[in-house]
C-alpha cells in the first residue's frame, strides 16, 4: 500500500492569498477571495500595470477554489499560441481565470469565442475572473456584446506596491526567516539587483540558504560575493 | 484525490511553472485502480494538451513513485459524478430521461420578470409588446422581434415573456436559447445524423425564444434550418420571440427570405435608456442587491455612464464591493472617489477632438472640412451635431467649443445645440444618428 503523506499539495508558494501584499489593493483582494470562496459572488475584472499582482491574485483564487473541491482552470492567454482553440475548449470548469485578456482585443473570432465561453460558464452556474492591463472600455475589444459583459464585472484598478511598501515586505519576509536586513543591504538590493518583488523574494530564499551554509550575516560584501559567484543568478 | 497523483503533482511542481501547473495539470482529476491511474480532463482541449506535452513525464514520475509500471488513461469527464446544480432537481431529470418525450429545459432565468424590468420611454413599447405576446402566445404578434444595442434589456424582456407564459400556464413548453446554442445543436445533430430529432425538438415547443440572431449571419446551413423551423412554428401558431442587435434588414449576410419572414410580426426597437431611466435602473438594481444607494449617487452614475445597463451594473458592483470592504456608506463623495478609475475610462474617451473625428467618420466627411468655414448643408449639419455632442458630453464651455471648431463664436455653438435638440424631437432619423453617436462615443 502507498503510505499516506501528511502534507497537503503544495501550490506555488508565493501565489496564494496569504502571500499577497495588498497595499492599496486590499478591496480587490477581498473581492477575489469572495469569488474563490463563494461561487455566487459577482465576477471580478482586475486591471493594472505589470507587477501589480494580477496573475498572483488569479492563481491564488484557483488554488483556494481548488482546495475547496471546485474544478478550476487558469488560462494565461499571452502564453497560448492559439486563443480560439483554447477558449472554445475550456468549458466545464467551476472557476475559470482568464489572464492577459488584452492580447485578444481586435481578434474578432477570438473575441467571439470568449463571448460564447462567458455565456456558457454563466449558464452552467460557474464563475469567471479576468485580468488585463487596461479597463474593459480601453482594451480595444471590437465585439460590443463582449465589451459590455466585461463592463458588468466588479472592477478594480490594481496599483503596484511603491518602493517603501516593497522594502517593508522584504524586511518582514526576511524577519520571518530569522534574517536581519539593514538599510544598507536594502539600499544596495534596490539599486543594484532588482525592484521587482518576486525577484527579490526569490533571491531572499537563496540568500537564506547561503548565509546559513556560510554561517555569515547578510551584509553588502556578502551579497556582492554571493552574486559574483553566480549562485545568485537565476 | 488519488494519493499517488497528489505526490506526482508535488514532484512536477518543482519542474513546471505555476502557470503550466494551473492551466493544465490542476484541472485534472485522478482515480487509482489496479491497472494504473485514470486521469479525467474537464474538456478535450485540456486532454489533448496534456497528452501531447506532459503525459510521458507523468508516466515516468508515477512509475517511480509507485515502484512499478503505471500506465495512464486519459479521458474527458470527472472522477466523481458532479453534484446536481440546485436549479435542476435530480428527480425530475430522471423522470424526464425515462419519459419517451424529449425533455424541455426552458433555460429561463427566474430573475428576469416584468416586475423587475425598469420601464422608461426608451423601452416601454418593447415591454408592452412582450407582455401582449406572453398573454396570447402565438396570437398577438408572431414573431416578436426586439432589436437594439447590447445591454439594453432585450434578453430581460424575452425571459420575462417566457416566465409569464409559464406562470399563466404551467404546461406551456417554452425554450430559450442563445443563437450559438441553436448553431451548436444543429452541428451536433448533423454530426450524429439525428436531424429528425433536432427538428422534432424545436418544433414541439409552444414558444421558441432565440437571442442575438445577428450571429446567424454568414452561417448558411443554420439559416436554412432555422428558416424551416420558423415556418413550421409559424404555421401552427407557436410563438417565436427573437432578439437582434440591429434592425434585421440591416444585418449583412442574412438571407433575404429570412429577413422578410422576420418582418411578418412586430419588430420593436429598444433604445438606450434616458437619464431618468438609467437612474431608476440603478436604484432598482441596488435594492435588488441590498445595497444602500441614495438618489444623488444614482444620478451621479446615471449622468456619467450612458453606454448601457451592464456598465451601470458594473459600476454598482464595484461601488458595493468597496463600500462593503471599507465599511463606509456610499455617499456621492465616496462614489466619486472610489469610481474615479472607472468613470475616468468613460470620461476619457470623450474629448472634443475625439467627437469631431468620430462625427466626421460617421457622416463620411473629412475632418478638415468639418472644421472649415464652408457652410454647405452636407457639412453644416454634421458640424452642428459635433458641437452639440461636445456640449452634451464634455465639460467645456461654449466659447471653448467654438474655439475648437475653427474659432467660431459661442453663439454659433449655442445655436447648434438648440437646433439639434429641436430636430431630435421632430426627426426620427436625426434622433437615431444622435443616439448612435452617443453610444459610440461613450460605449
Amino acid at each position: 500500500m502507498i503510505p499516506q503523506l501528511p502534507l497537503a499539495l503544495r501550490w506555488p508558494r508565493r501565489q496564494r492569498f496569504e502571500h499577497f501584499h495588498a497595499g492599496a489593493n486590499a478591496a480587490a483582494l477581498a473581492a477575489v477571495r469572495a469569488l474563490a470562496e463563494a461561487p455566487g459572488a459577482p465576477w471580478v475584472y482586475l486591471h493594472g500595470p505589470a507587477g501589480s499582482g494580477r496573475s498572483h491574485l488569479l492563481l491564488a483564487a484557483c488554488q483556494a477554489a481548488s482546495a475547496a473541491g471546485r474544478r478550476v482552470q487558469y488560462l494565461p492567454l499571452s502564453a497560448m499560441h492559439e486563443h480560439i482553440g483554447a477558449l472554445r475548449g475550456v468549458g466545464s470548469s467551476e472557476l475559470l481565470a482568464i489572464d492577459d485578456l488584452g492580447v485578444l482585443a481586435g481578434e474578432r473570432a477570438a473575441e467571439h469565442a470568449l463571448f460564447d465561453l462567458y455565456n456558457q460558464v454563466r449558464a452552467e452556474g460557474g464563475a469567471m475572473l479576468f485580468a488585463a492591463d487596461r479597463a474593459p472600455a480601453q482594451l480595444g475589444i471590437g465585439l460590443p456584446d463582449l465589451r459590455s459583459r466585461l463592463g458588468a464585472c466588479t472592477q478594480f484598478a490594481l496599483k503596484a506596491l511603491d518602493d517603501a511598501e516593497r522594502r517593508a515586505v522584504l524586511k518582514e519576509q526576511a524577519a520571518a526567516r530569522g534574517i536581519g536586513l539593514d538599510e544598507a543591504v536594502l539600499d544596495w538590493l534596490f539599486t543594484r539587483y532588482a525592484r521587482d518583488l518576486a525577484a527579490l523574494l526569490d533571491l531572499l530564499d537563496r540568500l537564506d540558504q547561503a548565509s546559513l551554509a556560510a554561517k555569515r550575516r547578510i551584509t553588502v560584501p556578502f551579497l556582492r560575493e554571493f552574486l559574483r559567484e553566480g549562485s545568485g543568478n537565476a | 484525490m488519488s494519493d499517488l497523483w497528489r505526490r506526482c503533482l508535488e514532484r512536477l511542481e518543482s519542474e513546471l511553472s505555476a502557470e503550466e501547473l494551473h492551466t493544465w495539470l490542476m484541472p485534472l482529476q485522478a482515480r487509482e485502480d489496479a491497472i494504473g491511474v485514470q486521469l479525467f480532463a474537464p474538456n478535450p482541449y485540456t486532454l489533448d494538451t496534456v497528452r501531447e506535452r506532459y503525459l510521458p513525464r507523468i508516466e515516468v514520475v508515477l512509475g517511480q513513485l509507485a515502484g512499478r509500471d503505471c500506465p495512464v488513461r486519459l479521458e474527458v469527464g470527472s472522477s466523481a459524478p458532479r453534484a446536481a446544480r440546485p436549479a435542476v432537481a435530480t428527480k425530475s431529470v430522471a423522470v424526464e430521461n425515462a419519459a419517451p418525450a424529449p425533455a424541455f429545459p426552458h433555460n429561463l432565468d427566474p430573475h428576469y420578470t416584468f416586475e423587475t424590468f425598469v420601464e422608461g420611454k426608451s423601452n416601454q413599447l418593447g415591454k408592452a409588446a412582450a407582455m401582449q405576446v406572453a398573454m396570447n402566445p402565438g396570437r398577438a404578434y408572431n414573431p416578436l422581434l426586439l432589436y437594439g444595442g447590447t445591454g439594453l434589456g432585450k434578453t430581460h424582456l424575452m425571459h420575462a415573456a417566457g416566465n409569464l407564459m409559464r406562470e399563466r400556464n404551467a404546461g406551456c413548453k417554452v425554450m430559450y436559447l442563445r443563437s450559438e446554442q441553436f448553431v451548436g445543436a444543429m452541428i451536433e445533430a448533423l454530426r450524429t445524423k439525428n436531424m429528425d430529432q433536432f427538428k422534432q425538438r424545436f418544433r414541439s415547443v409552444d414558444a421558441l425564444l432565440i437571442d442575438d440572431i445577428q450571429f446567424f449571419a454568414g452561417k448558411d446551413t443554420t439559416q436554412e434550418e432555422f428558416f424551416h423551423t420558423f415556418n413550421a412554428l409559424f404555421e401552427s401558431k407557436q410563438q417565436i420571440i427573437l432578439t437582434c442587435d440591429r434592425y434585421p434588414k440591416e444585418v449583412d449576410k442574412l438571407e433575404p427570405r429570412l429577413k422578410s419572414r422576420l418582418g411578418w410580426g412586430l419588430s420593436v426597437a429598444i433604445e438606450p435608456p434616458d437619464f431618468e431611466t438609467r437612474a431608476a435602473i440603478l436604484l432598482s438594481k441596488a435594492q435588488d442587491k441590498g445595497v444602500a444607494v441614495s438618489e444623488n449617487v444614482a444620478m451621479l452614475l446615471a449622468k456619467r455612464i450612458r453606454s448601457n445597463v451592464r456598465d451601470l451594473e458594473g459600476a454598482l458592483n464595484t461601488l458595493a464591493a468597496r463600500a462593503n470592504f471599507y465599511g463606509k456608506p456610499i455617499t456621492t463623495d465616496f462614489a466619486e472617489e472610489t469610481l474615479r478609475d472607472l468613470l475616468a475610462t468613460h470620461a476619457q474617451a470623450v474629448t472634443v477632438p475625439n467627437i469631431q473625428k468620430i462625427t466626421a467618420e460617421y457622416f463620411n466627411v473629412r475632418l478638415q472640412d468639418l472644421l472649415s468655414k464652408r457652410r454647405v448643408r452636407s457639412l453644416a449639419r454634421p458640424r452642428q451635431i459635433a458641437m452639440a455632442l461636445s456640449k452634451e458630453l464634455t465639460e467645456h464651455s461654449l466659447p471653448e467649443i467654438g474655439e475648437a471648431f475653427g474659432g467660431r463664436d459661442h453663439t454659433t455653438v449655442l445655436h447648434a445645440c438648440r437646433t439639434i435638440r429641436k430636430l431630435c424631437e421632430t426627426d426620427a432619423r436625426m434622433r437615431q444618428d444622435w443616439e448612435q453617436l452617443i453610444r459610440v462615443l461613450t460605449g
